[in-house]
């Protein structure tokens, strides 16, 4: 997954899975659903993207992304294929209630 | 007979069982015959069936013997989590809360029953574990972990569970146990999800992935998202399980790994997490924090579930329950009552006359369209509407949501102080509370 970029997949794109979990969930309206990105991203790059698309705002600088099970560093360089799978995950956890 | 009277009878005479159990259980210690490893004739008995296991044997039941274990939060995570603790032999666990049972942790929080309502959390719990395990020892500790005590409190134990449900003493007790050298078996549920870790156990701390807490606005809970107990549950049992084994030095420790269930998938995933994040700030190369801090400065949220009245309308934006009961017997205008709690705390009672319009829908365009058509259609023209939820705080922030709607209009928007709390506190103590 972390390779140097290659002549022959700039400027391509990928289909890849996406699922969702906790707040992101309930933000996005999604348990799971499909992204197009370009196949080398970073990670900035695929998680601004991914906020903006499925309205994550309020969770931006708490989420995790994973690819295949696996966390991916906030300097990390991605190569995509359309068999990765994205996970993006918050925190979980509770408290104070204003309702 | 009356009620309290009864409760009375009750609790004096489990006090004067509980006398009588104590001097059994004593006469019976007094007649254990030790064994040379350590393990007395009843716990060897007790314990056969997980010292029958390799991995654990007798060394490995004096290892739990002699452990010492700290669970914070004794809710839907503590609870199940310190029953298979105590039943596995571990010989000191703390458990600390600061809250009494009410009856909606019942749901949840098996170590508790419905006479228990009004108790300590940690007092039942005590008694409980006591007569499950009379052969380990129980501290009770009935306050609030906070900067201030955590420390001194973590320092008499091997393992901390983290069973809380804040973000604030998440930060508290994963700072203090990277402080301390201690392993956290960091655990949380919500509705259908489960997540697990083990954190400062060679490997990440919770800062290393998390190093921003969540704004307040991206925090939900159980009181309003609702959780199911079996799903909390799972990861109790999980972090008692995560316990045992950090403590008996087993291998496939959750650490640098991140367990989510989803109970209504039926599926764990297994996530790979990052390694010790070296610019980390409490547990990185340079860490900046050094001492515990104050969490809920840090996190812009309290460290309790404590219910917290929120100011955001003017005096005159307001009514009490009082004056909308008699507005509404005696109507001098026609008005409109939004109740904007979820469609299944709806279901589970209202107000009369109310319309359910669910205060994640309200602020849509849609809705406030809908809603403006349904205002005028009336022949009668509309010009109150009133905005009712649970405890008085949502719907401050849906009348600002509407004012901004109807601008330029005659209708006066309202919200109903305290809610329908207050509604059942002070007009029909015959409405639920939930």
């Amino acid at each position: 997954m972390w390779m140097e970029m290659s002549e022959n997949t700039t400027g391509k794109s990928a289909r890849v899975k996406i699922l969702f979990f906790a707040k992101a969930r309930e933000l996005s309206g999604f348990k799971e659903s499909e992204i197009v990105v370009p196949v080398l991203i970073s990670f900035i790059e695929l998680k601004d993207q991914v906020i903006e698309i499925f309205n994550l705002e309020t969770i931006r600088d708490i989420v995790i992304l994973a690819v295949n099970e696996e966390f991916v560093e906030p300097d990390a360089f991605l190569k995509l294929t359309e068999k990765d799978e994205i996970a993006v995950i918050p925190p979980l956890s509770g408290g104070t209630s204003f309702s | 007979m009356d009620e309290q009277y009864l409760l009375k009878e009750i609790a004096s005479l489990k006090e004067k069982l509980r006398e009588k159990e104590d001097n059994l259980a004593k006469l019976r210690f007094e007649k254990q015959i030790l064994q040379g490893h350590g393990l007395n004739n009843g716990e060897i008995a007790r314990y056969s069936r997980q010292i029958l296991l390799p991995e654990i044997g007798v060394k490995g039941q004096l290892k739990l013997k002699n452990s010492s274990v700290l669970v914070v939060g004794v809710g839907g995570l503590g609870c199940p989590s310190a029953l298979y603790l105590a039943g596995s032999g571990v010989g000191h666990i703390g458990i600390v809360d600061y809250d009494d049972i009410e009856i909606t942790n019942l749901q949840r929080q098996l170590l508790f029953s419905s006479l228990d309502i009004g108790k300590s959390k940690v007092i039942a719990a005590k008694e409980i574990l006591e007569r499950l395990n009379d052969n380990i020892k129980i501290t009770p500790y009935k306050l609030q972990i906070q900067s201030s005590n955590a420390l001194e409190i973590i320092q008499h134990y091997d393992v901390i569970l983290d069973a809380t449900d804040n973000v604030a003493t998440r930060y508290l007790l994963n700072d203090a146990c990277v402080i301390s050298g201690k392993p956290l078996i960091s655990g949380s549920a919500l509705q259908f999800e489960g997540q697990l870790t083990v954190y400062n156990y060679a490997g990440p701390c919770y800062r290393c992935i998390f190093p921003k807490p969540p704004p307040p606005e991206a925090v939900n809970n159980c009181s309003d998202s609702g959780v199911l107990g079996a799903v909390v549950g799972t990861i109790g049992v999980m972090q008692a399980l995560q316990t045992i084994k950090v403590i008996l030095k087993l291998p496939g420790i959750l650490s640098g790994r991140l367990l989510i269930f989803d109970g209504m998938d039926m599926t764990f995933k297994n996530l790979k997490l990052r390694s010790k994040n070296q610019d980390c700030e409490v547990c990185g190369r340079n860490p900046t924090i050094q001492t515990l801090i104050d969490y809920e400065e840090f996190c812009g949220s309290k460290a309790n579930d404590k219910h917290q009245n929120l100011k955001i309308l003017t005096a005159n934006e307001r009514i009490s329950v009082n004056e909308y009961n008699e507005l509404s017997h005696t109507p001098l205008k026609p008005f409109i009552l939004i109740d904007i709690r979820s469609n299944q705390e709806y279901e589970m009672c209202h107000l009369k006359n109310s319309i359910n319009i669910p205060f994640s829908t309200l602020s849509s365009k849609g809705c406030l369209d809908a809603l403006k058509k349904e205002i005028n259609k009336n022949e009668t023209d509309i010009s109150n509407v009133y905005v009712l939820c649970r405890r008085g705080n949502d719907s401050q922030k849906a009348v600002r949501a509407l004012k901004n709607y109807f601008t330029n209009s005659d209708i006066q928007v309202k919200d109903i102080i305290g809610g329908l709390h207050a509604w059942s506190h002070d007009i029909d103590p015959e409405f639920p509370i939930y």
